[in-house]
């Protein structure tokens, strides 16, 4: 192979590594907030896939990503909604009501979808493009891979820096961490730890939301059956892999995405191997990870317990 | 005279248990009253009402002579009154400083320490409290971690504090520092109520007000009463401190424990090098404030956690990094310290937690099933014998009180047990009646010629009960002394860490 | 027990309101469609032969959610475990061809439930072993299954190929390995049997056995288990490969009873739908056969309903969802434990 197609080769993965990661940093980031507050949130497959069928329901009717971007944001603001009501008031247990939420999201969104397409051909839409940065997308080799990308994608690499200032620098920050490392701190001074929870899951799970409505607007034009295949839970991976910190979920994140962007490369340079197994990688990847870090300190304490004022 | 705290005519009823009835309580400003009583007498009530948690069916609470509504703890923080929990509220990954100002903040998006810092200096300053703010709570030993939780509300402007069993987790030492500086507070117009059930810290108040079953039933200035008197105020009936031990010469060694070394869940050292045996006929009481090692003790010895190094010889037999089925079918009985976590299964009736571990046992089943009436009739004895306050034995344990949940932990490992007992704080929390019946029932097996092992972080049934005393700190047996000879205080430093030159640290291991 | 019982019964009727309501909003008929629903569903003895048949994988599936939830061991791998209860029972198909009736299936049947419990033994090994926490193992699981039959059916060994296309799914069996039918009939395939048998078999182990008492146990409070000499690794395991065992007896018995074929799409949704009926069963066996029964008669409406109307058949996945929202709403499960003890 000639240098230059190899150095094309490399690139060309590099930029769909980028592209691949952002839609689950927000989401990751959108759960690492939710988790640091004490509520582990399994239904994060579901969120993204309500996101993604409300941003694509939304670009069809309007013809706006914009718009659409909006949607799937407050559909995620409701999921959460539910998720806090059968957490923090329900006490329902946090790995079933997640669960439910998935279940529920699934059929929800199949349904609605076919009844939306009913009888005729899938409307579909133009989405995000890439936006380049000027004279920065311009470097060779760095330019096209960080500087030419869609515009929430800078957003969503600008996120990273804004939850780990959000979590360690703000007074709110505070709260929400002590929320999930022992609530009752804060429940002695009189302050309300269900309204707290509630805040901070809608927020985490607007940002879930979004995570998922870019996986539609930015690489796609019309929607299907399990459109999220399983990138939620790469999501919670990356959370337990990350050590639930923001810089340690970046790193998971953008390992995964590398993952799954040299697959798809692999899958159209190299036939030797089943297209089965390359896809199959992220999620072997995943167990592996997990066997291989078994001791994760960073784990929120009370994350998955309900709070009980004794 | 003015109050700074009044309440009167307040009840308070929960699901058919009046809690408080028409309770009458005043503070006067600057002076510490206490409030003194068993467990379900109606302390923690009136202090939650007090503090916003519960609101009171009936009654007024006055502020400084002016009727208050409380809502809510918020609104109690608003009007001065700050309590400090006997569970400390506290978050280990959080510095100090962290830990008092959080949530505490009004206004502004950055977190604003600087102005905080000052205050906070200025109150240690003041009261003589020496604390770094910027240590990690998970490093403060807890004695300083207390200082933490009465920071918390001293910076909330607390001018009404309630002090919640203050001195479970602190050495002798250490609750002396403690009331040194609340006096200093209340010379400077702080009031504070203060809740025990020991008789030690209520002698150190100015009045006291003993509740029994929801009601006052006195209202004491304390120099002007005995113990004897608030013991008997509190019980209603002559309470006899001292149970009868009869001498009893021990007998060959149950338990050796030789070298005993454990590590923690980060390699640290828990258990360090603990050495000392256990005869027939013989009670070895473990002192010291819960966290400096027995809990991890009792785990080694039970088989629940594996030991680093050392030796553990049962009846001759090494049993060292034993599994607990192990250890109980070799007759090892354990009373845990945390009855609904680690001895019981509170969803399950008393009949099924009666033979929890031995559910698998020929006695208990019938080919492949579980004999439901040989369990149940047992239950039913053990019931009748340990005179367990309950319906049947279809009852859920969880619904029983500690008392009586004990006591079915207490049969259970007395029917099972052959040789050794294990009891880890077997009378925490418990009233002082069942306390007398725990008391008597340990002392029956000893006569009966079990070994038994008791830790406690009440001194006094230790001086009452053990026929030798081993001090526990950080891990490492302090010394081991023998409870007529050894003073309150001498003890008391070897919890605190001080080592004294003439008690023994290890003993000869009897091979 | 009351209680219980009236929980499933509100939680059903707001599930049906909330449908009703969805299907409104898509402009469709309410009454004809859930009228379509009920006919479909019980309204001739085909029908409810056909409710029992749909109902067979998905009270199996559901007891293996039962089996493990009970114990707190959150296994969400009952979709994998189907697939592979097929993929087991095909391989057995072509060991074991020739042999006598009697001998076939229960045989293939045993290969089956040993593919499930193979995977359900991985699972349990990775959370014991590797602290690697269950529902995410079994997720994975779940998607490693599914690219491995997707490769032996496309391209691979077991793959039926027409002239130049290549089929997502296997060869017909042949009818030597097609599961007798019960009374003349040969659609109403003797497997149809075994769930109530398992659930029989559950209820008894549950509630009169050693190990039943300490798979509640688990599921209470593990502290005190482990405390009490119960071997906590060795229960995992066992819970784990039975409920293996159950969901992919699901899969074995709809590949020899009704597809006939290794065809993923009849399996699809039997393992999650199966997460569903133990729930709203309260976790409790013979909650789990009726709550079955429910979606079965839902599964079979929704085939009569597609037909009549112009409702799609996915209506019924998207009231699954819902009914089990209200399901939890109504509380059942946080009442069944009160006070969780946290696994420390």
């Amino acid at each position: 192979m000639t240098q230059p197609l190899q150095e094309a080769i490399v690139v060309s993965i590099l930029v769909s590594t980028i592209r691949i990661m952002t839609p689950l940093l927000f989401s990751a980031m959108g759960e690492l907030v939710t988790q640091r507050a004490g509520i582990w949130n399994m239904g994060v497959e579901g969120t993204m896939l309500t996101g993604a069928f409300m941003a694509y329901l939304v670009a069809t009717l309007t013809g706006s990503p914009w718009i659409a971007v909006v949607a799937a944001v407050l559909a995620g603001v409701i999921m959460g909604l539910l998720i806090a009501f059968m957490t923090a008031t329900m006490r329902v247990d946090h790995f079933i009501a997640g669960l439910g939420l998935n279940l529920l999201a699934s059929g929800l969104t199949l349904y609605l979808f076919q009844s939306y397409i009913r009888g005729r051909a899938q409307p579909t839409f133009s989405g995000f493009q890439d936006v380049a940065i000027p004279l920065l997308s311009d470097i060779p080799f760095i330019g096209p891979i960080l500087f030419s990308q869609r515009a929430l994608t800078y957003l969503a690499l600008v996120a990273v820096p804004a939850i780990w200032f959000l979590l360690y620098r703000s007074r709110y920050g505070l709260e929400l961490r002590c929320l999930g490392e022992n609530p009752k701190a804060l429940d002695v001074k009189g302050l309300s730890v269900v309204a707290r929870q509630y805040i901070a899951v809608m927020l985490g799970s607007a940002m879930t939301g979004l995570g998922g409505g870019f996986l539609m607007l930015g690489f796609s034009d019309r929607f299907l059956a399990d459109f999220t295949a399983g990138r939620g839970w790469i999501v919670i991976v990356a959370l337990i892999a990350g050590n639930w910190k923001p810089r340690g979920v970046l790193i998971a994140v953008t390992a995964f995405a590398f993952l799954e962007s040299l697959a798809t490369h692999l899958q159209v340079v190299n036939a030797g191997v089943p297209r089965q197994l390359l896809l199959a990688l992220p999620y072997l990847a995943s167990i592996g990870l997990l066997i291989g870090l078994r001791m994760r300190s960073g784990q929120p304490v009370r994350l998955g317990v309900p709070y009980l004022r004794e | 005279m003015s109050t700074a705290l009044r309440v009167e005519g307040l009840t308070k009823r929960f699901a058919g248990v009046t809690a408080n009835d028409d309770v009458h309580f005043d503070l006067r400003p600057g002076e510490i009253h206490c409030l003194f009583g068993e467990n379900g007498a109606g302390k923690s009530t009136l202090s939650s009402c007090i503090f916003g948690y519960y609101r009171p069916d009936s009654g007024d609470i006055f502020l400084n002579d002016q009727p208050v509504h409380i809502a809510s703890p918020m609104d109690a923080i608003r009007l001065g009154i700050g309590m400090v929990h006997q569970h400390f509220a506290l978050v280990q990954d959080f510095t100090v400083l962290e830990n008092i100002i959080v949530g505490t903040q009004r206004s502004g998006w950055r977190l604003n320490a600087a102005e905080a810092r000052r205050k906070i200096g200025d109150i240690c300053g003041g009261y003589g409290i020496e604390i770094d703010l910027d240590a990690y709570v998970w490093e403060l030993p807890v004695g300083k971690q207390q200082w933490v939780e009465i920071l918390k509300a001293l910076y909330l402007d607390a001018r009404v504090l309630i002090l919640d069993e203050p001195t479970a987790v602190l050495t002798p030492g250490e609750s002396a520092i403690l009331f040194k500086i609340i006096h200093k507070m209340c010379q400077r117009g702080m009031s504070v109520i203060l809740i025990t059930h020991k008789l030690v810290e209520v002698m150190q108040s100015n009045r006291v007000t003993v509740l029994r079953k929801g009601r006052v039933v006195a209202t004491l200035d304390t120099p002007r009463t005995t113990p004897d008197e608030l013991a008997r105020l509190m019980v209603g009936r002559v309470v006899s401190f001292t149970v009868t031990k009869p001498d009893l010469e021990p007998g060959e060694t149950v338990l050796a424990v030789e070298g005993l070394n454990a590590r923690g869940f980060w390699g640290e050292p828990v258990l360090k090098d603990v050495s000392f045996s256990v005869a027939r006929h013989e009670i070895l009481g473990i002192a010291g404030v819960a966290g400096n090692g027995q809990k991890e003790l009792f785990e080694v010895l039970c088989g629940a956690r594996r030991p680093a190094a050392g030796t553990i010889r049962l009846k001759g037999e090494e049993v060292a990094g034993m599994s607990p089925r192990q250890m109980m079918d070799r007759g090892v009985g354990h009373i845990p310290d945390d009855r609904f976590r680690e001895g019981l299964v509170p969803d399950f009736s008393i009949a099924d937690n009666v033979v929890l571990g031995w559910q698998r046992s020929p006695e208990y089943r019938r080919g492949p099933f579980i004999d439901r009436n040989a369990i149940d009739g047992l239950a039913r004895e053990m019931i009748a014998e340990y005179q367990i306050a309950t319906r049947d034995e279809k009852v859920a344990a969880g619904k029983l009180s500690g008392g009586n949940a004990q006591k079915i932990i207490i049969a259970r490992e007395f029917l099972h047990a052959s040789g050794l007992v294990l009891a880890n704080q077997p009378t925490r929390g418990l009233d002082v009646s069942v306390i007398e019946y725990v008391q008597m029932q340990l002392l029956r097996k000893r006569s009966e010629g079990f070994a038994i092992l008791l830790a406690s972080e009440e001194l006094g049934d230790l001086l009452n009960l053990a026929d030798r005393i081993a001090v526990m700190f950080k891990g490492e047996i302090m010394g081991i002394v023998d409870p007529r000879t050894s003073s309150v205080a001498e003890i008391g430093a070897m919890m605190a860490g001080s080592r004294p030159e003439a008690a023994p640290r290890k003993e000869r291991v009897p091979a | 027990m009351l209680w219980t019982a009236a929980s499933f019964v509100i939680a059903v009727v707001a599930g049906l309101a909330v449908s009703a309501a969805l299907v409104a909003t898509t402009g469709a008929d309410v009454p004809q469609v859930f009228g379509a629903l009920l006919q479909g569903a019980a309204g001739s003895p085909k029908a409810l032969m056909t409710t029992l048949i749909k109902a067979t994988p998905l009270i199996l599936t559901g007891l293996a959610t039962v089996i493990a939830f009970r114990a707190q061991i959150w296994s969400i791998g009952q979709e994998g475990q189907v697939l592979a209860g097929a993929m087991g029972g095909y391989l057995g198909a072509q060991l074991l061809a020739g042999l006598p009736p009697l001998l076939f299936f229960p045989g293939v049947l045993v290969f089956g439930m040993a593919a499930g419990m193979v995977v359900g033994w991985i699972a349990a090994v990775l959370r014991n072993s590797f602290a690697v926490n269950e529902i995410i193992s079994t997720v994975m699981l779940n998607y490693l299954i599914v690219y491995l039959l997707s490769w032996l059916l496309q391209g691979g060994p077991w793959g039926e190929t027409g002239d130049t296309v290549s089929y997502h799914q296997s060869p017909m069996l042949p009818e030597a390995a097609f599961l007798p039918g019960l009374f003349g009939n040969a659609r109403l395939h003797a497997g149809i049997l075994l769930p109530f048998l398992a659930a029989a078999i559950c209820a008894l182990v549950l509630s009169r056995t050693p190990i039943g008492y300490e798979i509640r146990g688990l599921g209470h409070n593990p502290v005190a288990l482990r405390h009490k000499g119960v071997n906590v690794g060795r229960t995992v395991i066992c819970i784990m490969v039975a409920s293996g065992a159950l969901a992919a007896l699901a899969g074995a018995v709809e590949l020899f009873g009704v597809a006939h074929r290794l065809r993923p799409d009849s399996l699809v949704g039997l393992g999650y739908v199966g997460i569903i009926v133990g729930m709203t069963g309260a976790l409790s066996p013979l909650g789990t056969v009726l709550a079955g029964l429910f979606f079965g008669g839902l599964a079979s409406g929704a085939v009569y309903m597609r037909v009549l109307g112009d409702v799609p058949a996915s209506l019924v996945p998207a009231m699954q969802g819902i009914t089990l929202f209200f399901f939890l709403c109504a509380g059942v499960i946080a009442r069944y434990r009160i006070v969780k003890v946290a696994a420390q």
